[in-house]
This record gives structure tokens, C-alpha cells and sequence, in this order.
């Protein structure tokens, strides 16, 4: 049994990737060495944030032999007519050391053929590693990548050492520049003289020697420990998340800890300014309530006067500036900043930041009927929603993600009433896919009218998104659009806001061109709820602009199509597309031309049909609206089969393409269900 | 602290150190920038196939960071030194590191942190990967290995270090404030400085007329136009970087919208994007007449 030690070393790589690179990596091992046949008793991953890699121990030497099954000649011509093997049978046998006794015969693709197993021994361990482990490691994937040699080897951050070391040996294999070798590195803050491995058994000691805490598990563990030591002589509240302790773990290599402080004045900013800061100057945590923070570095314990005088330092001049910044706003007040936004201009030609605001607290008014819904509230946080944009701490790029959040506050600091306040606070959610949505009907009423109208914005100033141009956010913002009109069933006309917003604007400008975006995005949207393309397609076709109804509608489509008259309906509806396709004139029906059964009958069932489904329609009942649908199947078939539509009599020919219509215009109350696509025919996207 | 850590020793150890790994010590650009990556001995020079290793000092003009000498770690004006080393050492990072012990700071007794940060000069359509260097929590230093310049994917990875100089000499000095940093023996930096943090804070934000901001911003970018359409890229560059500053200028007088903000940008970069192209250019036609007449 033999061991295997794999550290790529690198400058500090970016801490949101290392985990799951680490992992990526070991389980990469793994698999390669579960595929080649090397047992293994045990594996580790191991990271800081200048290494990652995998400690493999108890490896066989070589791959487990393998047994094959080779192929000799055809059967007819190896053997005889007395069954004795011939000249070219003997000649496999001879060539593959095999025995008569361990010849057989067997059918494959080709014919009769005669075979035997054959024993291949296995690949020694080390060629295989030194094979397949550069392949592994250039397998990796990662979002960001950069170059830094000659070659163009790309990476997150240079490879500056690598130690591949089986058992006693390092593996020959060159990456990026650098040679494998046995050589690893320590802390620096310990040292730079680099760490000689003999044998992968001793790394993690020699390691932790170096002041490298390499396996990440203990290090978290450690990490946990340090702030709940420190925390233990503060009252107050730990504020921290996993991901929070996750990405610490990722930018140390041996944490140490140290409690800071600030001034207590600073305690007055809202939190999500206190916490913003403290974020940005290191993810130190803080204690809430308190004015102490703790601070996990990486180094050693003598410097921990340096580090808290530091850390101490940033965070003051931070709060400073935050609170500095805070004070002002609050002395000028939110409506002054109002006033100032008739000097910001928006967009080009598309006036100032001030009329985006009056232009909201006009297009909400749209909104009324929205039940749970106060328009006061709503029309004076559309005013406002925009004027913390002129505040001094929003305009800091540090805390510009605070946008509305400082708003809000302000807002209520000010007199406003809270439900204002809260709903300037949620407008700007949700701000990337994923992310939370507005809770209360306003916020998310201003959200949409705000988004919406950033969209006809850049429109109509030339900045519609292409390829990978797309520098307002249009795509995002359209998105959120339909977003949080189907999560909070706000039921509105998208289209309809759309028609307003340009009569507002007074521009000439082809509506059908954004009303299309909005349908590609609602598209996308539908897709990422699980919705096939065709279901979406045969739903828009005939949509009006109601987000949630056509998502419902969807879900019905989705429900039935699995049944086995839905295909035959779908066929149906096709047909009936295309006989409709020419036709330009098309009459009512006349119940007195009917003269078959069939069409008698049809026109009977579309009639009741149709009076069922209205009242079903108010209620968006669509699951019994499409049942209801499916049962006129039968009838539809039975006129096709029965009917000549295309009949020499003028007069018959109009009233059964009327009829036709007819039937097809209950359908497309409903979606276009000639859109579906039925096994057989290829599906377009 | 060692008795002589004063800013301008701390100023003349680095550049000595630089200059002991081969760079050429070279002097500030004589036009306001951001940056020392303005100064065409980096925006410039990191463009071509040649080697490149120089090291100076920038005075970098950051309107918006004013805080009329109020707050002790922000200016609208201050000190980097920059050193540009195409390509950049395998090693590169030690270098460094040992350029920090050669100032006296002592690794066993601070944290030195390479924090993440993605650097990228949108008017210089530049971008590059590398880090925030924290000493004890505050940023002394940006490393940057640049990818793209001018928006070209540059063929030889330069590494730009870029020091800020007022804060190092703050650690080493041990004082509340750069202001009482010492920059001789005599004189501290806020008696060199304070006034002009003063004026130049009270200019930036309420004095400066954005009319005339915005008319010169025109008049340069269509002078930086013409003279590229001329085939210089010096002079052209020059006045992309006047225009820069003016934006800087506006930004923080405070009457850029968000979205118009995007767009200066954009014709700032626009201009960075001629100056690159326009000079490697004319390097490689002035390349292979050289090699004609070899």
C-alpha cells in the first residue's frame, strides 16, 4: 500500500470558489482512481487560500489486473473438419499464451468467432497518476479565469507550486510552467522557506508546523471556537451565517482572532450600514447591540496588537465617513433630496431622476383595484422611492447596494409613514434571479411599475440589450418584471402598462418591439418554472398580458397533455389551422345550413361548451376549462371524418368554415394548442 | 519604528528596492490622473510584446474621496507608487512581500492579506485579476495582473503593483492620522497638504461650474479625436486623459446620473480604446520597417 499527496499551490484564490473547486478536485480523484481499477482506503480534501488538493491513502501499486475477451479468427476458419484447431487458430493461441481447453466459441456482430479470455496485468499506479492528473486539474471549471504565462494557461490565480508526491517519489508531470515536485509552502507570515515533503503521511504535521491548518474541517472548527471564546466575555448577540464562517475558512491558512471596537455614537446607523461596514473592512463579525466586533486574521499571535489596532483603525474611519455621510442625509431630509433630483437627469432626452418619480406615482394609479392595496401609500412612496439616489451615503460606491434600504430609513426618520418607508425599501427587489421578493403589495407594485418603466427607458433612448450588450440591466429588470407579477398575483396587463408608460413619454416608438421583450423574457421565465417551450408557446400566442393567468393557464396544459385525447385534439387543432390559414372572410354560422349530423352535433357541443366555460373563465378555472375542452374531441373527429369542409356548395363550404372558426375561436380563448408539438413532428426553439 | 521612517525615506527605500530588481525609476505624468495606470508608462507600454519593468511615484487626484482633511484616511489627492514589471516574475509575489520587510515591517507580527478584488478602469476598457494587499485590515496595495487594455487582450501578462504610499507610511509611522505623518524630519504631511485638502475638498464639491466642466470634456474629446485621425497617439492620449479628470471632476460635483455616468464612460473609453489601437499600430509597421532594414 502506497499513499498520494496532490497540493496545487497558488497566489490567494478567490475564497467564493475554493470549496467547491477542492471538492470538485478530490472527487475528481476519486473517480479516476475508482475507474482504473486503484483501490484506495481513504480520501481527503484539502484547501486554504493559497492551496488545494487531495491527500489519497493506502493505494494498491497497480491497477487490478483485467480479464478480456479477445477475438480469433472465425469460427469456420478455425477449425478443421475433424475440429481440430487449424494453422491460424493455433497461431491466436500461440500469440495470446493461451490453451486449447481455454478456447470458445461465440457469436458477436461479424459472425462466429473463436475467442478466449486473456489476463492483462495491471498499469503501474504512478504512470496512470502522472496520465491523468494534469488532465484532471485542467478539467477544472471555473467562471473567471486569467493568464499570467506564456502558454495562455488559464486558472482563477497563477499555479505557483505543485506536489504530487506517490509515497516517496514525485510524479514527473509539468503544468502551467510549474514542475511537479515534493516542495510545498508554509504560512508566510511563519516563513518562506519551503516545506520538504518525504512522504505524504507527514503532510498535514509538517504543514501545521508551517503555520498551514491544511484540512479545512479543522480549521472551521478552530475558527468557531476562536469567536466563541471571544464572544464569551461580550454581551450580545454573535452575529454570523455559515457562509459567513465559509468564507473566512477560505482566506486563512492558521486563524487567529482578536476583538475590536468602536465608537459607541456609531450604534445610531442602522444596522445594514453597521453591518455593511463591517463586511467590507474583512467579514469581521459583529456582536449586535455591542460596538465590539471580532476579527479572524491569519498569522501569528504576537501580531495580535497590530491587527487589532488596525482592523480597529478601518472600521473607525469607515464609520466615520458612513456616519458622517448618514448625518447629513438626515439633516437635509428626503424631501430636499426630492427637490434635487429635478437637477439629476435619468436617462438622455428622457428628463430628470424627478420625473421618473412623478411619472411612477402617475402609472400606479393603474394599480388601484390591486386588492390589499393603499394607493396613498403607494403613490407617495413612487414619489420618493428615487430621492435617496442624491443621498451621500448611496452615492458612496460602498454602500450604493444600500439603495432604497437608506431611502427607507429616511423616509421613516422623517415623518413618513412606515408602510412608505417599507415600500421603498423592497422596490429595488428582486435584485438578481433568486433573490427575495417584495412581502408587502406596494413595495411590490413599485417594483414592477419602476422596473417596467427602466425598461421602456432604455428603449427608448437607444439602449436596447444585444448580444452582450446590456448596460442598464434590461434583460435582469424585464425579468423581475414578470417575476414578481406572478409571485405576488399582482393581475394587471403588462401590455396595458406598457401602452401607458408611452403615452406618458410622447414618443414615437414601436410598442410591439418591447411588448416582444417582454414576451422573450416571460418566456425564459416560464422555462425556469419547468414549463416546456411549446406549452409556453401555445399560451402566449394568444396572451393578453396577464402574467399569473398564463402561468396557470401553463400549468393546466401541463397537467393534461399526458392524456391520450389530448394528442388527438392537438392534431385536430392543426388541421383546423391550416384550413383556416387562406381564408379571409369568414362568416357566423347559420344553424340552418347545417345539414349533416355531424355538424350539427358539433356545432350543439360548441354551443354548450361555450356557455360552461365562461363562467369557468371568471374564475380562471383552466384545469376544468381544458377538460371541458377535451371532451369536444370526440365531436371534432367525427365532423372530419364525416364532413367535407372544402364541399363544392359555396354557401355549405362558408358555413362549415365558419363552423370551423367557430369551434377554433374556443380554443384560442384558451392558447393556441396548435402550437404543441406532438411526438413525431421536431420541435423548433 | 525605525527613527528614519520618515514618508520621503519610505519613498526612496522602495524606489531603491525596485530598482535593485531591474526596474527603470521613472517621474509622475505632468497631467492630473486617477492613477499611475493613466501614465502612458503603464497604459502605454504594457500594450507591446517588450519587456517592461519601471517604478514611480503618481500623484493620483480622486475628486470624490475629498473630506476636507477631515477624515484621517481619505484625500482627494494622494501618493502611489507604481511599479509595472511585463512579464511579470514567477516569484512576484515574494518580491513584493520582501519589498514590505525591506521598509521594516515584520511578518510575524502583522496580517498581510491578499483580499480579492477584480480591478478594472472602465475608461481605460482595462481590466485585470488580482488583490487588495491588507496590512493589519488596511489597503496598501493593489497587485494586479492586467488582462486587457484599452479593450486589447494583452499578449505579455503585466503585473502592476500599485503602493499607497501616505497609507503604508501611516502603519509604520504608528500615528491616528496621515496628517501627522512625518515627511521629513521638520514638517508633516497635513502641513504640506491640509490646505490644499481644504480647498481642493470645498472646489471639488461645490465650487466647480459644471457647465464649464462639460464644455472643456467636449472640447477635449474632440481635440483627443482629431489628433488620433492625425495618427498621433501621444498627444491624443493626452487629452483622453484630460478628459478623465474632468469626468472625475463632474462625478463628484455630483450632476451625473447613473445612467449618463455609463455613457462618459463609455466615450472615455472609447479614446483609451483609439490610443491602444492607433499605437500598436504604428509599433508594428515601425516593426517591420526595422526588420526591412536589418
Amino acid at each position: 500500500m502506497i499513499d498520494f499527496l496532490l497540493e496545487i499551490g497558488f497566489e490567494e484564490f478567490p475564497p467564493s470558489l475554493l470549496k467547491k473547486t477542492a471538492e470538485d478536485l478530490s472527487v475528481k480523484v476519486g473517480k479516476l482512481l475508482v475507474d482504473e481499477r486503484i483501490f484506495y482506503r481513504s480520501i481527503r480534501t484539502i484547501y486554504t487560500s493559497r492551496r488545494f488538493g487531495a491527500l489519497v491513502l493506502g493505494l494498491t501499486r497497480k491497477q487490478k489486473p483485467q480479464i478480456i475477451e479477445i477475438h480469433g479468427p472465425p469460427k469456420k476458419l478455425a477449425f478443421d473438419n475433424n475440429g481440430e484447431p487449424t494453422e491460424m487458430l493455433r497461431g491466436f493461441m500461440k500469440a495470446n499464451n493461451l490453451k486449447a481447453t481455454q478456447i470458445f466459441t461465440k457469436k458477436i456482430k461479424e459472425g462466429e468467432y473463436a475467442c478466449g479470455h486473456k489476463e492483462i496485468a495491471g498499469v503501474n499506479t504512478e504512470d496512470i497518476l502522472c496520465e491523468e492528473v494534469p488532465k484532471i486539474i485542467k478539467s477544472l471549471e471555473f467562471p473567471k479565469t486569467m493568464v499570467w504565462t506564456k502558454g495562455g494557461f488559464r486558472f482563477p490565480r497563477p499555479i505557483r507550486w505543485i506536489v504530487a508526491l506517490l509515497d516517496r517519489k514525485p510524479l514527473r508531470f509539468k503544468l502551467a510552467g510549474v514542475k511537479a515536485d515534493r516542495y510545498s509552502s508554509p504560512n508566510q507570515h511563519f516563513s518562506f522557506k519551503p516545506i520538504r515533503l518525504q512522504k505524504p503521511r507527514e503532510y498535514l504535521i509538517l504543514l501545521r508546523h508551517g503555520g498551514v491548518v491544511a484540512d479545512p474541517n479543522e480549521r472551521r472548527k478552530i475558527i468557531l471556537k476562536r469567536i466563541k471564546k471571544a464572544a464569551e466575555k461580550i454581551e450580545g448577540k454573535l452575529l454570523y451565517t455559515d457562509e459567513m464562517i465559509e468564507e473566512i475558512n477560505s482566506t486563512v491558512e492558521y486563524p487567529e482572532v482578536v476583538t475590536g471596537e468602536f465608537e459607541n455614537q456609531y450604534l445610531d446607523l442602522p444596522d445594514e450600514v453597521l453591518m455593511a461596514v463591517l463586511k467590507v473592512q474583512g467579514d469581521l463579525i459583529w456582536v449586535k447591540g455591542t460596538n465590539k466586533f471580532i476579527c479572524i486574521f491569519n498569522g501569528k499571535k504576537k501580531a495580535v496588537q497590530n491587527v487589532k489596532k488596525g482592523y480597529t483603525h478601518v472600521v473607525a474611519a469607515k464609520l466615520y465617513d458612513a456616519y458622517y455621510y448618514y448625518k447629513n442625509d438626515l439633516k437635509q431630509g428626503l424631501q430636499s433630496m426630492l427637490e434635487q433630483t429635478k437637477k439629476m437627469m435619468w436617462l438622455k432626452d428622457l428628463g430628470s431622476l424627478y420625473d421618473k418619480a412623478a411619472r411612477l406615482n402617475r402609472l400606479v394609479e393603474m394599480f388601484k383595484t390591486v386588492p390589499e392595496l393603499d394607493l396613498d401609500v403607494l403613490k407617495r412612496s413612487a414619489m420618493l422611492c428615487k430621492a435617496d439616489l442624491l443621498s451621500q451615503m448611496v452615492r458612496e460606491k460602498d454602500f450604493t447596494f444600500l439603495q432604497g434600504i437608506m431611502g427607507g430609513h429616511y423616509a421613516e426618520i422623517g415623518g413618513e409613514d412606515k408602510q412608505v418607508a417599507t415600500a421603498i425599501k423592497e422596490h429595488y427587489l428582486p435584485k438578481f434571479i433568486g433573490d427575495t421578493i417584495p412581502k408587502t403589495k406596494e413595495g411590490s407594485v413599485l417594483s414592477v411599475v419602476d422596473k417596467i418603466d427602466n425598461v421602456v427607458g432604455a428603449f427608448l433612448s437607444g439602449n436596447r440589450p444585444s448580444g452582450s450588450y446590456d448596460p442598464f440591466g434590461v434583460r435582469r429588470n424585464a425579468y423581475a418584471v414578470v417575476n414578481v407579477l406572478d409571485t405576488c398575483s399582482i393581475n394587471i396587463l403588462l401590455f396595458e402598462v406598457i401602452d401607458n408608460l408611452l403615452e406618458m413619454y410622447n414618443k414615437d416608438f414601436d410598442k410591439n418591439i418591447i411588448s416582444e421583450f417582454f414576451i422573450e423574457r416571460f418566456t425564459r421565465y416560464l422555462q425556469n418554472k419547468k414549463f416546456r417551450y411549446d406549452e409556453i408557446k401555445a399560451v402566449l400566442a394568444t396572451w393578453k398580458g396577464d402574467v399569473t393567468d398564463a402561468r396557470i393557464r401553463c400549468e393546466a396544459l401541463k397537467k393534461l397533455r399526458g392524456k391520450p385525447d389530448f394528442t388527438k385534439l392537438v392534431i385536430g387543432q392543426k388541421r383546423v389551422r391550416n384550413i383556416l390559414k387562406d381564408i379571409k372572410r369568414i362568416g357566423v354560422v347559420n344553424e340552418e345550413l347545417l345539414k349533416e349530423e355531424a355538424e350539427k352535433k358539433l356545432y350543439k357541443k360548441g354551443l354548450v361548451t361555450k356557455s360552461k366555460i365562461k363562467e369557468l373563465f371568471q374564475n380562471r378555472d383552466y384545469f376544468k376549462i381544458l377538460n371541458l375542452l377535451l371532451t369536444m374531441r370526440v365531436d371534432i373527429d367525427k365532423f372530419f371524418d364525416d364532413v367535407m369542409v372544402m364541399c363544392d356548395d359555396k354557401t355549405l363550404r362558408n358555413n362549415r368554415l365558419a363552423l370551423v372558426n367557430y369551434i377554433n375561436s374556443l380554443f384560442s380563448q384558451y392558447a393556441d394548442l396548435s402550437q404543441i408539438v406532438i411526438e413525431g413532428e421536431s420541435q423548433q426553439e | 519604528m525605525r527613527k528614519d521612517q520618515t514618508f520621503e525615506n519610505i519613498i526612496i527605500r522602495l524606489k531603491q528596492y525596485w530598482q535593485k530588481k531591474g526596474c527603470l525609476l521613472f517621474e509622475p505624468y505632468n497631467s492630473e490622473v486617477g492613477a499611475g495606470t493613466f501614465n502612458p508608462a503603464t497604459f502605454i507600454r504594457i500594450l507591446d510584446k517588450k519587456p517592461w519593468n519601471v517604478c514611480y511615484v503618481e500623484i493620483s487626484k480622486r475628486p470624490r474621496d475629498g473630506r476636507y482633511a477631515e477624515n484621517p484616511l481619505r484625500f482627494q489627492q494622494f501618493y502611489q507608487l507604481q511599479v509595472i514589471m511585463k512579464p511579470g516574475p514567477s516569484d512576484i509575489q515574494r518580491i513584493y512581500l520582501e519589498s514590505l520587510a525591506h521598509l521594516g515591517i515584520k511578518f510575524k507580527e502583522h496580517e498581510i492579506k491578499f483580499v480579492e478584488g477584480d480591478w478594472d478602469a472602465p475608461t481605460l476598457g482595462a481590466w485585470g485579476l488580482g488583490w487588495e494587499v491588507w496590512l493589519d485590515g488596511i489597503e496598501i496595495t493593489q497587485f494586479t495582473y492586467f488582462q486587457q487594455a484599452g479593450g486589447i487582450d494583452l499578449s505579455i501578462i503585466p503585473v502592476e503593483i500599485t503602493y499607497g504610499l501616505e497609507r503604508i507610511a501611516k502603519v509604520l509611522q504608528d500615528v491616528p492620522s496621515v496628517f501627522d505623518l512625518k515627511w521629513n524630519n521638520n514638517l508633516t504631511w497635513g502641513d504640506v497638504y491640509r490646505q490644499n485638502e481644504i480647498e481642493f475638498s470645498e472646489y471639488n464639491f461645490e465650487r466647480a461650474d459644471p457647465e464649464f466642466l462639460t464644455s472643456l470634456f467636449n472640447k477635449y474629446e474632440a481635440e483627443a479625436k482629431k489628433i488620433f485621425n492625425d495618427g498621433l497617439v501621444l498627444p491624443g492620449y493626452d487629452y483622453t486623459i484630460k478628459c478623465s479628470n474632468i469626468f472625475n471632476l463632474l462625478e463628484a460635483r455630483g450632476v451625473i446620473s447613473i445612467s449618463e455616468r455609463a455613457k462618459m464612460i463609455g466615450r472615455v473609453r472609447a479614446l483609451a480604446n483609439q490610443a491602444a489601437e492607433l499605437y500598436l499600430r504604428k509599433n508594428s509597421e515601425k516593426n517591420e520597417e526595422e526588420s526591412k532594414e536589418k
